[in-house]
């Protein structure tokens, strides 16, 4: 835990039950610690800023309705925030919501801003060597496609036909990747 | 059917990460929904993915966001009602020892989209909800049934399942009178989540403990003039 964190994350927390319990003005509360993070998070996967803001107000709009599931004794509500706005993000591109691909990834990454002191705060150092570091080792192809996936919201079919690679082949290495990703995060808990 | 087969963690990870889509993707969805144990890989792989997206940037969004959440979130309605509806489906979840997200997610659509039909005039005391969570033969899915007598309004969650083109599913209750024929509660449509307004005299059968049938038939439900097809899945509804 990160004690300069902690004030941030306590009182993040406390906002999310208050809101689970019925009361509208944690919303703007929520909004205003997170809500640069999570747009950031929505411009990486859409590369729009239109979809983006449709997906962030979307995103809050769930919140009210969904704020109950939050489990703070499972996940910080930043990182449950996060994962929450991302999955609905990835949701808008299956959904056809959004034309995808116009923009390569490396032109549409958004251009980082001073977010407010406590977001930054809030971010889980505790928790982010691991993945990295499994990610890391590897080899290139599935971590790319596990990246692509993960932060585009691109499905099997779409990185086999980017990369040109069979779909089963893909579908192969990537399934090597991950029982490999899965056995290094388990050596380290 | 998917022809090719993994682990359920691989499978996991699959869906966390987007990879899944079609079939695949409603069957991910269903198996979440009424698997424990592929909901906890799930929730596992969301857990240590999760610090991946303390990579990415932040950007604080324009003003006018802020104010169009706002304008939208005062035409909300009170969610009181949904979380204590919440509540109430996880307690069962944990009595009945069967997953609920599928009935969860049923019954915030039921509060949040009031139907078109005239309420139903109010009743002395408010009732408690009922639900049902169906296995589907021979497969992991299941159909979820919620059940608000206030409303009269049933909703049944196939989400996960898909047509074969050949055969419908016809949901029927099983009416606490035996001289009374099989009430039918409509044709299952799969990957929907459907609401019906049930007509009085259907609503004055559901009860605790009402069994639940799902038959095969024709396209179309079962013809008048002949038998229900056979039953494929059955299930009690439950005070939640």
């Amino acid at each position: 835990m990160m004690p300069s964190g902690s004030d941030a994350r306590d009182r993040l927390e406390a906002a999310m039950a208050r809101l689970a319990g019925g009361d509208r003005s944690a919303l703007e509360e929520i909004y205003r610690s997170t809500s640069a993070k999570l747009f950031g998070i929505c411009l990486r996967i859409l590369k729009d800023e239109k979809e983006a803001e449709d997906a962030l107000q979307d995103v809050y709009i769930s919140l009210w309705r969904k704020a109950d599931r939050y489990d703070a004794e499972r996940a910080s509500p930043i990182s449950w925030l996060a994962t929450f706005a991302r999955n609905r993000a990835v949701d808008r591109l299956r959904v056809g919501k959004v034309r995808q691909g116009s923009v390569p990834a490396e032109h549409a990454a958004p251009i980082a801003d001073e977010a407010p002191l406590a977001e930054n705060l809030l971010i889980d150092a505790e928790r982010d060597a691991r993945i990295h570091h499994c990610l890391d080792r590897l080899d290139e192809k599935p971590r790319s496609a596990i990246r692509s996936a993960f932060f585009e919201g691109r499905t099997y079919a779409q990185i086999a036909e980017a990369d040109g690679i069979p779909l089963g082949t893909m579908k192969s290495w990537v399934r090597r990747g991950l029982q490999k990703l899965k056995a290094c995060l388990e050596r380290g808990e | 059917m998917s022809e090719d087969f993994r682990p359920d963690d691989v499978l996991a990870a699959e869906y966390v990460l987007g990879l899944l889509e079609g079939e695949d993707l409603l069957a991910a969805r269903a198996r979440e929904a009424s698997d424990e144990k592929f909901a906890a890989e799930v929730a596992r792989w969301q857990d240590q993915l999760a610090p991946l997206l303390d990579t990415i940037d932040a950007r604080t969004p324009r003003e006018e966001v802020w104010k169009r959440i706002r304008d939208e979130f005062d035409t909300l309605g009170d969610s009181a009602e949904i979380i204590s509806l919440n509540a109430r489906l996880r307690g069962w979840k944990m009595a009945a020892g069967t997953a609920a997200a599928a009935a969860v997610a049923a019954i915030s659509v039921l509060v949040l989209s009031p139907s078109q039909a005239p309420s139903p005039p109010p009743t002395a005391e408010p009732q408690a909800p009922l639900a049902a969570s169906i296995p589907i033969a021979d497969t992991q899915l299941r159909l979820a049934v919620t059940y608000l007598p206030e409303r009269q309004e049933l909703l049944v969650s196939a989400s996960g399942l898909t047509a074969d083109g050949v055969h419908d599913h016809e949901l029927w209750l099983v009416p606490r009178s035996e001289d009374m024929p099989l009430l039918s509660l409509g044709v299952v449509a799969p990957g929907e989540e459907r609401r019906i307004s049930l007509d009085q005299a259907v609503a004055e059968q559901m009860a605790d403990g009402s069994p639940l049938l799902l038959t095969r038939e024709p396209l179309g439900g079962k013809p008048p003039g002949v038998d229900a097809g056979p039953v494929v899945a059955e299930g009690r509804m439950q005070t939640i």
